[in-house]
């Protein structure tokens, strides 16, 4: 079917079938009962329409033969229901685990490096993952070529049973009339082959192919991404009506799916595709009548009964249509298992991040001292340095506010004391050990973050803010108070209990991004961790609100060592450190008194930028400086 | 559009509807599924037949002992017709499949086009959301799509209901009376059927609410924003704790569905069996009679079990057929939607002079239920709960020519004033006139033309370079133009330096190696992108806020170079910004509380002289600081 070579893909098979016992162990079993419960009804038919015919002609009595019918009717009846009941609990089993595996590269988004999860390389094997499960029904199909082929096997098997016989008669006569059918057929079986893989290969260089950087310019179309808010927001809708760009939109939507070379690429797959099923039901044809053909010849020759005729052509055909349904359910198998080899590739990715063991000792008198010392970092697949040679000691119980202009490396320090990156040079250590030789997760117990780009999810308010299903109502509360959302929580019906916006529950309430903020900060101290780290709430807030969020949560983080990052000077005024960051570099440190003084440095440009505009007769600026 | 506060709900059309309203569409777009479904339909229709043929063919063949070389021709014959209907009806099936596949992407592409042509303010309410992600569900989905449902179900039914009749007419020649008993036991089938599909039907929505909270778990689980926030606070557990009672809720409904179809299947399969043992019966009968040939026999007895797949195959079309109406419903009210330039008269903008003045008068505009603009500005801009009355009898005249400064908290309602502005949503009460002339005479695309805008959320497409400055189309770009915009908002030199021409691609979307800018580089972007479409009324809503304050001060040195010979509203949290302006507007709670120049509102020591003192006490006094 492919280049891959047989081995390739029976370890592909046996890849999935690892998986699906992993989250099932019983379901690939059961399908097999399934299997054979269906492989033997057909055959309980067949062999009792041969009795009937032997008897009718043999002239056997009524009351006989219906006592043999309804005997074999209910024992069919019996094997159907019995394989419907254990199929629909096998479907439910299927139901299963085809919603764990629908969410299972998001599942992994949970623990795999942090660094990886906006990589090139990750988001590049995303897209395949879309792409490749973009025909078919992804792990559904697997099952359903599982189950194809246990069941073909079976009835290959019953078959070659039934036609035991009929072989080892044509052999002993040496009757070469059927021999010559059967090759003539064979012949054409394999003709007919041909053509099915030409079409096949058709239809699999479309379905794998992916495009060249120079198509994708004419055939890239944003139906399906933007319809689905993947690169569009509904809001820019508004930028659509003004610029007037409905053309441009329609350029790269629906004008792409006519374009002379998309429509010729379709059109080759879906020739490939259709031919290849033209192909394999034209071949099922020629198999059903060589079993015919060969029966009747071998009938008209020698003494063979009505009920054999039947008996023998039925189980000749089931055995020429099983060994070619069992080759297709076994390559279309292992395509199912290939689209999947992308989810597989992202599943098996091991983590790069040295993952320490050290437990961390927790300490009740909170004396953590953190120290960056000659730290340089850069993203990854970047040449520029984020941060440069960074050195500077937490004290315990300071805050201290970092500022600095846009990219100049204030929220990549913070990444890096969160360990969601490892820095390329130099190291950071907590109370003089390297914080990579310790266990994650103790390590991250020690922070409470409210990142400029928080989120909060969409199911009850208690859960977000002790992110967990059982939790003390009563801290929860406490917290959501200390954060200045008592109001709004009071006002709520079901407290604590009640869903954030509507995504999970229609119950849920919408809050503004400003409650949002609150939540999100409720949910650090609930946390009560000993550092407390605050990074620039968005930008939109107006500058009032902004300083109101960051005195409060100064009240709140009480002894806690504390770090504030803005880029408005105004935020952080009440810090008595101020580190001024610029270039990935910290180029100052001092308060705002001694900072402002400093005319050549970059904290006084950026102060008096913004001072400039405050500059009002009456208003003596240079004499505060 | 008529929203109700119940909910909207989409007009119903009966399945004969669905069923002509896809036919059409695939007349104009893709004739050949019509085509192949019709062949389809036929070739399909006589395969059972054939099927059930072939037995009888060789028993006859046996019986009359003919010669090898005539039975070879005779079976030969009917293998070769065989494989022409089944091979042929194959391929028919797989090309109509794939390209009505196609063409669902093609709706997807359609539907996101619409959303673009109705009223803006429909995008934005909550109610007209859902119709949009139901309406696309009915073309997303694969197989289970309406779309998909529709098709392949109109064919099934024609199938099995021609199969139907042809076996029929096969058992009327054989007994009146025993088509009259399996017609009967047809109808008995149809009834238990249709009762299982209404049970089924009742489950649909429990399923769908489950379906609901999967995706919201798995999207929280997979949200790369959150990912940070999963590893510091150790969310992990917690939400695979929700994604395994989501499952359990899963399991409940799949075992309830499957259990009620065991209990109907069963009854089906017990019919069955009975059906088999009274043909047997009667049909053994008839042959110890010696009334019937053995090759007759079996013809029979396949015709006789084969009449039932007909009607579960018609019974399940129907139950597609229906499941997808639903779907179908919203699709079709989502594409008739009326597009808003019908809200339009016959003035043409060209009539009016350069310079613009916009007039609000007596206008009063609140949020339906239906708006949903809690999350504007993800999340972050300003808060206005559902229902509120956010202007009331506003009276504001902006003067040709005018630079306006527009300030406010937020949550004052300077947003929504910018939207009502430049037409994305209409008053409730009053008038918008332009240069004295009501709005609602120009045709609403022409009027966007006066506008050049830079709004909050930074739209960047995954286009080139030009096509996201001029929004239009490569060919028809002005490279001169473009540069010299670029330049005006302090990117042309980046731009040059870097060697990124305006066929470029950004964001990495699409090409690996596209342009990635910063937060303050797009700000610029945008600002370039409103110079390009160089519109007499230039609106900038918090255009600097990604910008750090030196990025800041340039633009605001720049703006009068920007605003000239237009009319202007500046729109800023920052009181800094009123500075290069004619006039300011304070905004609160919906209401202008003061207005006039920076010199006129200190003086007279307002709200706004309040709010710039406090602003400005940083940059001048320190011991003000701890005051505040």
């Amino acid at each position: 079917m492919s280049k891959l070579p047989l081995r390739e893909h029976i370890r592909n098979i046996k890849k999935m079938f690892v998986l699906i016992n992993g989250m099932d162990r019983r379901f690939l079993q059961g399908k097999i009962y399934v299997a054979l419960s269906d492989a033997v009804v057909p055959y309980t038919e067949l062999l009792l329409s041969a009795y009937v015919l032997d008897g009718i002609s043999e002239g056997k009595s009524f009351q006989d033969m219906m006592r043999i019918v309804a005997v074999s009717v209910a024992a069919i009846l019996l094997f159907r229901c019995l394989s419907d009941i254990l199929n629909r609990s096998m479907i439910v089993r299927a139901d299963r685990i085809w919603y764990l595996y629908e969410c299972i590269t998001q599942t992994k988004m949970l623990d795999m490096d942090y660094s990886r999860i906006d990589s090139p390389e990750i988001k590049d094997l995303k897209e395949k993952i879309r792409k490749d499960n973009n025909w078919g029904a992804g792990i559904s199909t697997v099952f359903w070529q599982f189950s194809g082929l246990a069941y073909r096997f079976l009835m290959l098997v019953i078959a070659l049973v039934l036609a035991m016989p009929v072989i080892g008669h044509i052999i002993r006569a040496g009757r070469y009339e059927t021999l010559a059918v059967f090759l003539i057929m064979s012949a054409l079986v394999a003709l007919f082959h041909r053509f099915l893989l030409h079409f096949r290969k058709k239809s699999m260089n479309y379905m794998f192919s992916s495009l060249k950087e120079e198509e994708k310019e004419e055939q890239a179309d944003f139906c399906w991404p933007f319809a689905n808010g993947d690169g569009f927001d509904y809001r820019y809708g508004k930028d659509i009506r003004i610029y007037g760009s409905y053309d441009l939109m329609k350029r790269w939507t629906t004008d792409v799916l006519k374009n002379r070379k998309f429509r010729s690429r379709l059109l080759n797959g879906i020739v490939g595709d259709a031919g290849e099923m033209g192909f394999s039901a034209g071949n099922n044809s020629i198999l059903t009548g060589a079993a015919y053909l060969i029966v009747v010849i071998v009938a008209l020759g020698g003494v063979i009964t009505v009920g054999s005729v039947i008996q023998l052509a039925g189980a000749l055909n089931h055995l020429f249509t099983s060994v070619y349904a069992l080759i297709y359910h076994a390559s279309e198998l292992a395509l199912a298992s290939r689209k999947q080899l992308s989810t597989l590739e992202l599943l098996e990715l091991e983590d790069e991040m040295y993952k320490g063991r050290l437990p961390m000792e927790k300490r009740s008198d909170n004396q953590y001292q953190i120290e960056f010392k000659n730290v340089s970092f850069r993203y990854p697949g970047r040449e520029d340095w984020a941060l440069k040679d960074l050195s500077l000691k937490l004290t315990i119980g300071e805050k201290l506010a970092i500022v600095g202009m846009n990219g100049s490396g204030k929220t990549t320090m913070i990444k890096l004391l969160c360990r969601l990156y490892d820095p390329q040079e130099g190291e950071i250590l907590l109370n003089g050990v390297d914080i990579r030789k310790f266990k994650q997760a103790d390590y991250l117990r020690l922070f409470s973050v409210v990142f400029q780009d928080y989120v909060l999810f969409p199911f009850q308010l208690g859960e977000n803010v002790a992110v967990d299903r059982e939790y003390e109502e009563q801290v929860v509360r406490t917290c959501l108070m200390d954060a200045d959302f008592g109001e709004r929580l009071t006002e709520m019906e079901d407290g604590v209990h009640t869903y954030l916006y509507k995504d999970y529950d229609d119950s849920g309430v919408e809050v503004s991004g400003g409650e949002a903020q609150k939540i999100a900060i409720a949910r650090a101290i609930y946390k009560d961790a000993p550092f407390i780290l605050l990074d620039e709430p968005t930008a939109a807030l107006d500058p009032k609100a902004e300083y109101e969020i960051y005195t409060n949560f100064d009240k709140i983080a009480g002894d806690k060592t504390a770090i504030y990052i803005s880029h408005r000077l105004s935020s952080c005024r009440f810090c008595e450190k101020i580190a001024v960051f610029h270039e990935g570099r910290l180029i100052q440190m001092g308060s705002h008194e001694e900072l402002v003084k400093d005319k050549d440095g970059k904290y006084y440009e950026m102060w008096s930028a913004q001072a400039q505009y405050y500059r009002e007769k009456g208003f003596d600026i240079e004499g505060a400086v | 559009m008529e929203t109700e506060k119940e909910g909207f709900v989409p007009k119903h059309y009966s399945i004969l509807s669905d069923i002509l309203f896809f036919a059409d569409y695939f007349k104009r777009e893709e004739p050949m599924v019509l085509v192949l479904s019709a062949l389809e339909i036929l070739l399909k229709s006589v395969t059972p037949l054939i099927g059930i043929w072939l037995p009888k063919l060789t028993i006859d063949l046996v019986e009359q002992g003919v010669t090898v070389t005539r039975a070879a021709a005779v079976l030969g014959g009917f293998v070769l017709v065989m494989i022409i209907v089944n091979g042929t009806g194959q391929t028919v099936q797989g090309g109509k499949y794939n390209l009505y596949n196609q063409q669902r992407i093609t709706v997807m592409g359609k539907l996101f086009l619409k959303s673009l042509r109705i009223r803006y303010a429909d995008v934005e309410s909550s109610e007209m959301k859902k119709i949009y992600v139901k309406a696309q569900g009915s073309v997303n989905g694969g197989d289970w799509s309406a779309m998909s449902k529709t098709v392949s179900g109109t064919v099934d039914l024609l199938v099995n209901i021609i199969s139907f009749a042809l076996y029929s007419t096969l058992l009327g020649f054989l007994n009146i009376w025993v088509l009259a008993v399996l017609i009967g036991l047809s109808l008995i089938n149809y009834a238990l059927s249709l009762r299982h599909i209404r049970k089924q039907e009742a489950y649909r929505e429990e399923d769908a609410a489950t379906w609901k909270h999967f995706n919201s778990v798995s999207n929280a689980m997979g949200n790369p924003m959150g990912a940070k926030d999963v590893r510091i606070f150790g969310m992990k557990h917690w939400l695979l704790q929700l994604r395994e009672i989501v499952l359990g809720e899963r399991a409940a409904v799949q075992k309830k569905i499957q259990r009620t179809a065991a209990f109907y299947f069963g009854i089906g399969l017990l019919l069955s069996a009975v059906r088999d043992l009274g043909a047997y019966a009667w049909l053994l009968y008839q042959a110890s009679n010696g009334r019937l040939r053995a090759g007759d026999f079996v013809l029979y007895f396949g015709a006789i079990t084969g009449f039932s797949v007909f009607v579960n195959g018609v019974m399940n079309a129907i139950a597609d057929l229906r499941q997808a109406a639903n779907g179908t419903d919203y699709l079709r009210a989502y594409l008739e939607l009326p597009e808003e330039d019908r809200i339009s008269g016959n003035r043409h903008v060209e009539e009016l002079a350069r310079l613009i003045s916009i007039e609000f008068r007596d206008v009063s505009f609140s949020y339906g239920h239906r708006q949903d603009v809690q999350d504007e500005e993800q999340g972050h801009g300003e808060d206005i709960t559902e229902g509120k009355q956010v202007f009331s009898h506003l009276n504001l005249t902006i003067h040709a020519g005018e630079k306006i400064a527009l300030v406010g908290i937020n949550g004052a309602g300077k947003t929504t004033l910018v939207k009502l502005l430049c037409g994305m949503y209409d008053p409730d009460e009053g008038q918008i006139l332009i240069n004295g002339i009501d709005r609602n005479e120009f045709p609403r695309e022409e009027l966007y033309e006066l506008f050049s805008v830079v709004f909050q959320e930074t739209m960047i497409l995954p286009f080139t370079v030009g096509e996201n400055l001029s929004m239009d189309r490569i060919e028809r770009i002005d490279e001169e133009r473009a540069w010299e915009c670029l330049d005006k908002a302090e990117l042309g030199d980046f731009f040059r330096e870097q060697n990124i021409d305006l066929h470029r691609y950004m964001t990495r979307t699409l090409m690996k190696d596209g342009l990635e800018l910063s937060g303050g580089q797009k700000q610029r972007f945008l600002l370039a992108r409103a110079l390009y479409k160089d519109s007499p009324i230039l609106i900038l809503d918090e255009p600097t806020a990604a910008l750090d304050p030196i990025a800041e001060s340039q633009v605001y040195d720049s703006y009068r170079q920007y605003t000239e010979g237009k009319t202007a509203v500046f729109i800023s949290h920052r009181l800094a910004s009123t500075r290069f302006s004619d006039r300011i507007l304070l905004l609160d709670d919906g209401r202008i509380v003061e207005m006039g120049t920076h010199e006129e509102l200190m003086h007279r020591g307002g709200a706004y002289a309040e709010m710039f003192e406090l602003q400005s006490s940083y940059y001048s006094k320190d011991s003000e600081i701890q005051e505040i």
